[in-house]
């Protein structure tokens, strides 16, 4: 008794796998801000820490100042 | 932008698998991509092959250890050395540990009759109702929980290390082995941590065939499906064990 319900347990979970693995998931999985990012986002992230402009009024650098 | 500093600094995901294939997908052609069936077909494809290995290995138990030896080496080269040869090298993975399942089992069977089936059945099972969790979206797997799950998998991969070492000094972690309250919580948040590794996998075909990676990753995807598969089914045994030995 035992060994026939695991048995169509096994049996009936594997057919479930097989079809249900092929059917795309929900909006509700998939359209969501929070979704893992399994790129690399490494070099991305690490550049916008590092931002090249400098905030502030720009200044005209003039050469001959000093001389 | 993400609380923790390592992930701003860092990035997102430290798999050298995962980073390097979702790059670059614009230029690979569609009948050249990743699909859901593909993956689902050759996950069923590794299954069979270690129901096959697992035949073998339940008649003869002696190859269980060289079985579980040659797969976790195969194992480590599939996910380090090139996941683009996950297609040659993950059929032979699921024969070499469906080999070693196979001589696990008998040696379970012996001790407590029946146990085989209840954990074939338990494994699937969890398979099936996380799918559904899953598709449906009642488990969203995020940031956080990615970094949770990894953390514990690997917090307990090191206290399997270290009780292995310790075991060559003729002492040990007990509680891990015991059959005591202790000893089955323990298998029990094992368990859980594995069935959960499950979700993680799904989430990666998912993205994966959205994303239309290289045809190849079907592979890969199915070969980090099966990894957590024989690990979830080794954690079940291991609990229907401590739980009959009571």
């Amino acid at each position: 008794m035992n060994a026939i319900f695991f048995s169509i347990l096994a049996i009936f979970s594997l057919f479930v796998f097989m079809n249900l693995g092929k059917i795309k998931a929900s909006k509700k999985q998939m359209d969501r801000n929070d979704r893992i990012k399994w790129g690399n986002r490494r070099r991305k992230s690490f550049f916008k820490n590092r931002s090249t402009i400098i905030e502030g009024k720009a200044e005209e650098v003039k050469d001959d100042t000093e001389k | 932008m993400s609380k923790h500093s390592a992930l701003n600094t860092f990035g997102r995901s430290g798999n050298p698998a995962f980073t390097r294939n979702f790059d670059k997908t614009s230029a690979i052609p569609q009948s050249e991509r990743m699909t859901l069936d593909g993956a689902v077909n050759k996950t069923a494809i590794l299954l069979s092959i270690c129901f096959g290995g697992a035949f073998i290995g339940w008649n003869m138990p002696a190859l269980a250890m060289p079985g579980l030896i040659i797969g976790t080496i195969l194992a480590f080269v599939t996910i380090f050395r090139n996941p683009a040869k996950a297609g040659t090298t993950a059929p032979f993975y699921a024969g070499f540990e469906g080999i070693a399942l196979g001589g696990i089992t008998v040696f379970a069977e012996a001790q407590y009759p029946g146990i085989g089936i209840q954990a074939i059945g338990l494994t699937f099972g969890i398979l099936a109702s996380l799918l559904f969790c899953y598709k449906s979206g009642i488990i969203k797997p995020t940031e956080n929980f990615r970094l949770m799950i990894f953390s514990a998998t690997m917090g307990i991969a090191i206290l399997y290390i270290v009780s292995f070492i310790m075991s060559f000094f003729g002492s040990g972690i007990g509680f891990i082995h015991s059959n005591g309250m202790f000893g089955i919580g323990f298998s029990l948040f094992v368990v859980g941590i594995a069935a959960l590794n499950l979700v993680l996998d799904f989430d990666f075909i998912e993205e994966g065939a959205e994303q239309g990676l290289p045809k190849y990753m079907e592979w890969y995807g199915a070969f980090s499906l099966m990894v957590t598969l024989v690990w979830l089914y080794i954690e079940i045994l291991r609990l229907l064990m401590k739980l009959r030995s009571r």
